[in-house]
């Protein structure tokens, strides 16, 4: 396969990973507001500038500081200015997928395109004043509809790999940062704030698509450790940290013609070893202290596993 | 000549409504591919008229919506560039199918298989003996001063001694209807992939049209293109690894690039994809380079090779041309292909036939003045308000002045020009172009069309059945080039057997 063709497949993909993260979260918080804009003053700002963060954007031209909450789901849904907005990334996932129409199937490009003119509508971008949730939910269906088409008439050889690369990936490193930010939320463990506690964390869930599979697992309360655990080491949740680097692993072994436990690259030995440490996760690193520097190492590796990619592979 | 209406001229055993999308449909001078002179439908066109007249303007305007639509979600379309934006454009359909008779293709088709054959002979002959143009058939100057003769490329032979693979020819037709060759598209021609997304989407939005015709289909173009494409691979390639080298996403053709590709099943490559070691050709892939055996080019000769010609296009690939000079990668179309579609040498293609092939043309060119000779440029001065006047060098609809529709400072423009450098222009007379129902302002009306079918030249010349119908929709316009907002049609040509209605068995 070209490595021209190899290098889009892969960021068509998790350019799409990342717009349907965005319009996710978006969604969340806008419904996360709406239940905390009574009980706290000031929190609506506060969620809108904490994602803002979160989703690594820079503040709308012309803002320093502060950026009032109203304008933010605009900015990140629909704004072609932000370099990370959903429509930026679809945008650039459908270029992507164009400079390479022919090495998908037809129906991939049919649906990424209609995807990209739907969220394209005028009308369709004024009603995310009034609420995001149409958008985001048309995003999060679009990307869905995609994987599943590319799922089953694209050959799954090493094209599609390349296509789950980026997907999980991506999604690895989300969830990671989605954990990251949270670690504040799990030492203010005050009994008096159960219910506002148990909101928070089933937001940080509901960011992760996980929120129903959390609730089939365990039986109670959101509990802050029980989150973080399943999110980050899960065997079987496709959101958990280490169902995607699993995910990696095997496609990485694919694209390389061999077996997954039959490393001799440097970017399958990283990916390996980070995703040991999740198989024989201590429950003791959940600790603050002990998690931070879990997380932030994780993410660090993550980074390089990207790079590693790009020289492995010669994409350009 | 007064135009008729059609609700007055229609038979009384017809069916039509009295009022219909035809209502105020108006003849002129040109030839109407649907209805005769009379205001009756021609016989190939009854059944398809008959339909028509029975569907609504808001049943059009649905169809019409379903078409655009369809175009947009596959993405079919080409892109314009206005200050530094590329805005994609959808590439416009009519749902009125064009339709051509059996017989009439079989003399077209006889006429363009013809007129390949020769240029291919020409391209051999001026790249080597120069038989033509010492026997005086052809002016010499003409050709070997023409810009787009390549002197690198005497004396090479190139695989299988043909140069153009891939010929699009424009016909038009004069007022009587006969079919006329404007031009012939010999370098990269491009517009297949809009003749076959035509028929996908007619098939959808109209299904019903095609009950009352037998329609031959169009769709073995990309596997006659593949197999050009590996009859002209080197010997020694057993399994030849066949390429379509695009500019890339920018270009205005790029969704024929991927579309052929994903057609034929080959990769698209860009020039980046691509480099030269040890005079072969190699790919870049996640496993190491991998040899090219063919490549079909969808970049102008001078974009081609930085070493060879222009040194600063960034598109081509280093070395590619003396790698072709090797016989160790195969083009097509061929490198120097562009004198053979040159305005200047396009007076000379029936001369060629006659030379090469001791035949008389099938299909004539249009009458063409070349004010090089003194006495035909007097008469193009004397005479450009009626005439088209061609620069030789330009394509694509621009560079050119069409007489009854000019003003007279544009007129003393080319004048000046003509004066002062004789043999860069041609002209012609005004030809009307046929006119074709057209669906515009919810009602159908004729609008000037032209056809450009495409011709294949490997093991042997394949002549696809169909083409791209073009059509200018502005009123009155004549120019139909997409670039200045022409439309399409589907195209059919009808099997030999004659309409359905012929053929009561039909579907047993």
């Amino acid at each position: 396969m070209l490595s021209r063709v190899a290098d889009a497949l892969y960021w068509m993909s998790r350019y799409l990973e990342r717009a349907e993260h965005a319009a996710r979260s978006v969604d969340v918080t806008f419904q996360l507001d709406l239940d905390l804009h009574g009980v706290l003053a000031d929190s609506v700002d506060t969620e809108w500038n904490a994602l803002l963060a979160l989703l690594r954007m820079p503040s709308p031209p012309g803002i320093d500081g502060h950026v009032p909450a109203s304008t933010l789901p605009r900015w990140i849904l629909v704004d072609g200015r932000n370099p990370g907005s959903v429509i930026t990334c679809v945008n650039r996932s459908r270029n992507n997928a164009r400079s390479i129409r022919g090495s998908i199937s037809p129906l991939m490009w049919r649906e990424l395109n209609k995807l990209h003119w739907r969220l394209a509508d005028p009308v369709m971008q004024s009603r995310v004043a009034e609420s995001p949730h149409d958008f985001c939910e048309e995003t999060r269906i679009g990307v869905l509809l995609f994987h599943g088409v590319s799922e089953s008439t694209l050959t799954h050889d090493e094209g599609w790999h390349f296509i789950q690369l980026g997907r999980y990936l991506e999604r690895a490193e989300k969830v990671l940062r989605i954990l990251g930010a949270c670690e504040i939320l799990l030492d203010s463990g005050d009994a008096a704030d159960l219910p506002l506690s148990n909101l928070r964390w089933s937001a940080v869930l509901r960011n992760c698509a996980a929120y129903e599979a959390y609730r089939r697992l365990y039986i109670s309360r959101v509990e802050p450790e029980r989150v973080v655990e399943f999110l980050l080491v899960n065997a079987d949740f496709p959101h958990s940290v280490r169902f995607c680097l699993t995910r990696v692993v095997d496609s990485l072994a694919e694209i390389a013609g061999r077996l997954p436990d039959r490393c001799d690259d440097e970017v399958s030995r990283t990916v390996g070893r980070l995703l040991s440490d999740l198989v024989y996760f201590d429950a003791a690193d959940l600790d603050g202290e002990r998690l931070h520097d879990f997380l932030s190492d994780a993410l660090a590796r993550c980074g390089r596993i990207g790079s590693l990619l790009q020289r492995q592979y010669a994409l350009v | 000549m007064t135009p008729p209406l059609l609700a007055e001229v229609s038979p009384p055993e017809s069916t039509v409504p009295e009022t219909s999308v035809f209502s105020a449909y108006e003849l002129n001078a040109a030839y109407d591919e649907l209805f005769s002179s009379d205001g009756l439908p021609r016989p190939h066109y009854a059944a398809l008229h008959e339909r028509l007249a029975h569907t609504s303007p808001d049943d059009f305007r649905r169809r019409k919506a379903m078409t655009d639509l369809s175009m947009r979600e596959d993405g079919v379309g080409f892109t314009v560039y206005r200050a530094e934006e590329g805005i994609e454009r959808v590439w416009p359909m009519d749902p009125v199918p064009r339709i051509i008779p059996a017989a009439e293709w079989r003399r077209i088709e006889a006429g363009l298989v013809q007129r390949i054959t020769a240029l291919n002979l020409f391209l051999w002959d001026v790249y080597h003996e120069q038989h033509i143009l010492r026997d005086g058939v052809v002016p010499a100057r003409l050709v070997l001063q023409g810009g787009f003769f390549r002197r690198e490329f005497v004396g090479v032979d190139v695989p299988r001694r043909i140069y153009v693979h891939i010929c699009g020819t424009d016909l038009i037709r004069d007022a009587d209807g006969c079919y006329l060759v404007l031009e012939d598209n010999a370098r990269t021609p491009s517009g297949v992939s809009y003749m076959l997304q035509n028929r996908q989407v007619l098939k959808r939005v109209f299904p019903a049209l095609f009950n009352d015709y037998d329609v031959l289909p169009n769709d073995d173009y990309p596997a006659a293109l593949l197999d050009v494409l590996q009859w002209i691979a080197p010997p020694a390639a057993a399994q030849p690894t066949v390429v379509l080298l695009s500019p890339g996403m920018y270009n205005s053709a790029y969704f024929e690039h991927s579309y052929l590709a994903q057609r034929m099943g080959i990769e698209l490559v860009e020039g980046r994809d691509l480099f030269v070691d040890a005079n072969r050709v190699w790919m870049r892939t996640t496993r190491g380079p991998r040899r090219v055996d063919v490549i079909y080019r969808r970049i102008d000769d001078d974009f081609l090779d930085p070493l060879t010609f222009r040194p600063d296009s960034a598109l081509g690939v280093p070395g590619l041309v003396n790698a072709y000079r090797a016989g160790t990668v195969a083009l097509a179309n061929s490198i120097g292909t562009g004198i053979a579609d040159d305005k200047g040498v396009y007076p000379f293609v029936p001369d060629m036939i006659r030379y090469y092939l001791k035949q008389d043309p099938l299909l004539p060119n249009v009458e063409t003045f070349r004010p090089e000779i003194p006495a035909e440029r007097s008469h193009v001065l004397a005479n450009l308000e009626s005439l088209v006047v061609k620069r030789v060098n330009e394509s694509g609809g621009y560079g050119m002045l069409v007489g009854p529709a000019s003003t007279r400072e544009q007129r003393e423009e080319f004048r000046a020009a003509i004066e002062a450098n004789p043999r860069d222009f041609i002209a012609q007379p005004t030809i009307q172009l046929s006119t074709h129902p057209t669906f515009v302002d919810g009602r159908l009306d004729g609008r000037h069309v032209d056809l450009r079918p495409f011709v294949l030249c490997g093991e042997r010349v394949v002549v696809t059945p169909g083409g791209l119908t073009r059509v200018a929709l502005p009123k009155g316009s004549l120019v139909v080039n997409s670039s200045q907002g022409g439309g399409s049609k589907d195209t059919w040509i009808l099997a030999d057997r004659g309409s359905a209605e012929d053929r009561p068995e039909r579907g047993l």
